[in-house]
């Protein structure tokens, strides 16, 4: 049992408590699920319930967390790291050793376990881990799922009653994200511990999760009960805080269906009997291929839902961006193979694919980050590698997967400006533009600050400006969404559909396969450098086959549709399909 | 199932303590810093080299990438050295090649190979510990044998996991820049600027990491006592013994065999150049 009481703590140097007079108590064996927006103090939470806070960092605290009545602040380490076990989320941050055994004794011998002990240990872990095999690996030599796995298993060889997931998956693809949430579900089934889960596919594991705690500004505790009670009572306090929730919970709050469904098996459950007939008569129909995924009526300006751009792969009036046969070699392998992709004027692209599998390194030939064979990548027709990197940077913006990496100066404003620095604009336009793009991005409250003290979507928005500043047409965004909450995710993903509405070219490369779905016309499919798909997304989705060897996975709400019998991608597919079908879900099955 | 798991087997130079590594090539390390002729770091360097394929099975492909580097150095010093060396010193040896805006005396070809040969044998030295060590049994060896604090020895080997890492980070930073046309002018202003620009986030990521690192450590009660246990044990075996004193007695050997051939030059701690 773990009693937080009165909980404030404060980071040297904040004004504001990270964290103020937060109480919970949590059950032994209960299965804990933390929400909250980015910056809410899930992590603090954490590090405090581990007692990492106060005893490892040097913070304001008061108020006092109990584990089994043991005051965190009086205990020492060793005594709380065997109650207590955080997995954090950057799976190469937390190793220590470099090899698998070496960082599964890690732990053990520093609480001097006599040697036979930590090698039984270590064995039992590493099977319960369906690891045994790796023992002598080397670190580098695992997946990122495979490192959250040793992670998980190197704590669980201490016996810990408590084990906190700080976002696990956050790092990982969806095939590694799939083997870490495999094991909580083992855990879980076990039973032997209290999981307290930060995380935000919450798809995959809210069958699992017996408790929803959601913290708002300072970890003010905004609901907290069983999920039914949280995602059906207070959808519209989660939604305003800009917290993700389960994509059912959405899908059934957009259908107006009460009691609302909260994992897949439910809605499976309480749809299926209502749904089947219906099916029938739309498969007898055949459903279109090609066409674009329905949207939000009125949510696009400029572009009517279903009138899709012509075919991807096909090479007809010049495209925006044309790859032929491009192979791209490192000294140490080759990340690309023979590459071919068509990418048309006012497309908005999603490149999606595992970790590793180059969606990264062809981004950058696009982009002129890495320097493609003469002959392999266009621009508008020109060949990028013989183009100038300024001709070059007029016609194609690129967005790094952390904003920080392309701060080149002190203020907002100077950002904005120093990409027009070798420009013959006038002084006058310059500032007009600067102006004009503050508004925009709604930084203007910011020109004068330093873009590194910026939040993570706010430095987000401002890279994104930095590379409209003269008007590029082309705009390529690495992993856009990465370590936001849904409420910046969400408003990120609307600047870009309206940048694509005003006839610019959006390009993501992105692994998660909902983003891609809501939001892309075209989407490729890359697995271990080479282009395994492409086309309408509608059409790419329905490709099961292609996805598997890509390891990927439908969206979450596509595998519903999938299991119902039907053809739907998104909440506005299912949406457009029940209501067209006259379908009411509006009532739960009793 | 767990059966078909084992130990991987460490053989050669890599089964051995580091450090006795380290305490066979020492008394080497200290001849070849001293010697001033061209034979002794020669043979030494040949002596490492032996050791490395005979004993350490180390293929030569992957010698000559380790040492082709080094290789270059050599070549640098003996090209470079007779342009700068002072006169006085080779002024009576014969005249090797005269290019008219500079004299080339045979003394002076003979100094810069010495100067480059030395460090080539250096480093061949080095390479027997290099090339054969697991960074874990060093590690180990420091702390069990060495009487290092562990606190040091393992915070240590956590740094070192870094290293890739933030140079994995530091190129991406670095495309993140040029792509954004900072230092594409070139002005050396404009270098000094990226440099600083680059040193910023590199700095914060390094200070986060670190910060993780440490939180991840403590988490798995690192420095909870003031010792620890360990799961495998270096040792100094027979082996160790045989590989120091075997390596010793060659290199004793190879000093009187220079000597016995009048090839050994006089011995100092400095050379005067």
């Amino acid at each position: 049992m773990i009693h937080v009481e009165d909980l404030t703590v404060r980071y040297p140097g904040r004004k504001e408590p990270a964290l103020s007079r937060v109480n919970l108590t949590l059950r032994d064996d209960e299965t804990v699920l933390l929400l909250g927006p980015s910056g809410c103090g899930k992590s603090t939470l954490a590090l405090a319930l581990s007692g990492l806070i106060p005893n490892s960092l040097d913070v304001q605290f008061s108020g006092r967390v109990l584990i089994d009545g043991v005051d965190t602040r009086e205990a020492d380490i060793a005594t709380l790291s065997r109650r207590v076990g955080v997995v954090f989320q950057d799976p190469d941050a937390q190793f220590v050793m470099l090899d698998v055994e070496s960082e599964m004794a890690f732990a053990l011998e520093n609480l001097r376990m006599p040697p036979a002990e930590i090698d039984r240990r270590i064995d039992d872990a590493l099977s319960a881990a369906n690891m045994t095999d790796r023992r002598y690996d080397k670190v580098w030599q695992l997946s990122g799922g495979q490192k959250q796995r040793v992670a998980l298993a190197a704590l669980l060889a201490m016996h810990p009653q408590v084990i906190v997931f700080d976002e696990p998956t956050a790092n990982l693809d969806p095939a590694g994200a799939r083997d870490v949430f495999a094991q909580i579900a083992a855990l879980k089934r076990a039973g032997q511990h209290t999981l307290v889960i930060i995380e935000h596919r919450l798809d995959a594991i809210m069958h699992l999760v017996d408790r929803v705690v959601v913290m708002g500004e300072q970890g003010r505790i905004v609901a907290d009960g069983a999920p039914q009670h949280v995602f059906d009572d207070c959808f519209g306090e989660l939604r305003r805080l800009g917290v993700w929730m389960p994509q059912v919970s959405a899908l059934a709050h957009r259908l107006g269906a009460r009691p609302a469904p909260i994992t897949l098996d439910e809605a499976h459950e309480s749809w299926r009997a209502r749904v089947s007939q219906f099916a029938f008569e739309q498969t007898t129909r055949a459903p279109t291929p090609g066409k674009t995924p329905g949207r939000a009526p009125g949510k696009t300006p400029g572009k009517a839902p279903g009138k899709a751009p012509g075919k991807i792969c096909s090479t007809q009036e010049s495209p925006a961006v044309h790859v032929h046969q491009l192979t791209y070699r490192y000294p140490s392998r080759v990340a690309l193979e023979r590459v071919d992709l068509s990418v048309p004027r006012h497309d908005f692209l999603a490149i999606v694919g595992a970790n590793g599998a180059g969606k990264t390194t062809l981004a950058g030939c696009m982009a002129g980050v890495l320097t493609p064979p003469v002959g392999t990548v266009f621009i508008n027709g020109a060949d990028v590698a013989t183009l100038s990197p300024q001709a070059l940077a007029r016609q194609v913006g690129f967005v790094f997967q952390n904003p920080e990496h392309q701060f080149v100066t002190d203020t907002v404003a100077d950002e904005l400006r120093f990409s027009l620095r070798r420009s013959d604009l006038p002084r006058a336009e310059i500032e007009r533009r600067v102006e004009a793009m503050l508004a925009r991005f709604r930084l203007d409250r910011y020109a004068g600050v330093n873009p590194f003290t910026l939040s993570h979507g706010e430095k987000r928005r401002l890279s994104v400006a930095t590379m409209l500043m003269r008007d590029q047409e082309i705009l390529i965004l690495d992993e856009p969404t990465f370590g936001q909450d849904q409420h910046t995710a969400g408003e990120l993903m609307a600047m870009l559909r309206a940048l694509h509405a005003e006839g610019r070219t959006i390009v993501i490369i992105t692994h998660d396969m909902a983003l891609a779905a809501e939001h892309a016309c075209h989407v490729a499919v890359m697995g271990e450098g080479r282009m395994l798909d492409c086309g309408p997304t509608r059409d790419v989705f329905a490709r099961a086959d292609t996805l598997a060897q890509a390891r990927l996975d439908l969206p979450p709400l596509a595998r519903l549709a999938q299991r119902l019998g039907f053809n739907a991608l998104t909440v506005e597919d299912f949406y457009a399909v029940t209501q067209g079908a006259a379908l009411n879900m509006a009532q739960g099955v009793s | 199932m767990n059966a078909t798991v084992t130990v991987p087997e460490k053989s050669g130079l890599a089964g051995l303590n580091p450090l006795s590594k380290i305490a066979a090539v020492l008394p080497a390390m200290l001849f070849v810093a001293l010697t001033t002729d061209v034979w002794s770091p020669l043979a030494i360097a040949g002596l490492a080299l032996v050791v490395l394929m005979g004993v350490g099975r180390i293929s030569p492909m992957r010698l000559a990438r380790a040492l082709g580097p080094v290789a270059l150095v050599v070549l640098g010093f003996l090209l470079l050295y007779p342009l700068v060396v002072r006169r006085e010193l080779v002024a009576g040896t014969p005249v090797f090649l005269d290019l008219g805006w500079a004299v080339i005396h045979e003394a002076a070809l003979e100094l810069g190979l010495t100067a480059g040969l030395r460090i080539f044998a250096f480093v061949a030295l080095t390479m027997i510990f290099n090339l054969t060590t697991d960074a874990h049994d060093f590690a180990r060896a420091l702390v069990q044998q060495a009487r290092v604090p562990y606190r040091v020895g393992y915070a240590a080997m956590a740094a070192l996991r870094f290293a890739p890492l933030l140079r994995h980070e530091l190129s991406v930073i670095r495309a993140a820049h040029r792509l954004r046309g900072l230092g594409e002018a070139g002005s050396l202003r404009d270098r000094l600027d990226m440099l600083w620009r680059t040193a910023v986030p590199l700095l914060a990521s390094a200070i986060r990491r670190a910060e993780r690192a440490a939180l991840a450590m403590d988490g798995r009660a690192f420095g909870a006592y003031p010792t620890r246990t360990h799961l495998r044990r270096m040792t100094f075996t027979g082996r160790d013994v045989a590989f120091v004193a075997g390596f010793w007695l060659l290199t004793a050997l190879l000093v009187i065999a220079l000597a016995q051939l009048g090839l050994l030059g006089p011995l100092a701690f400095v050379q005067r150049v």
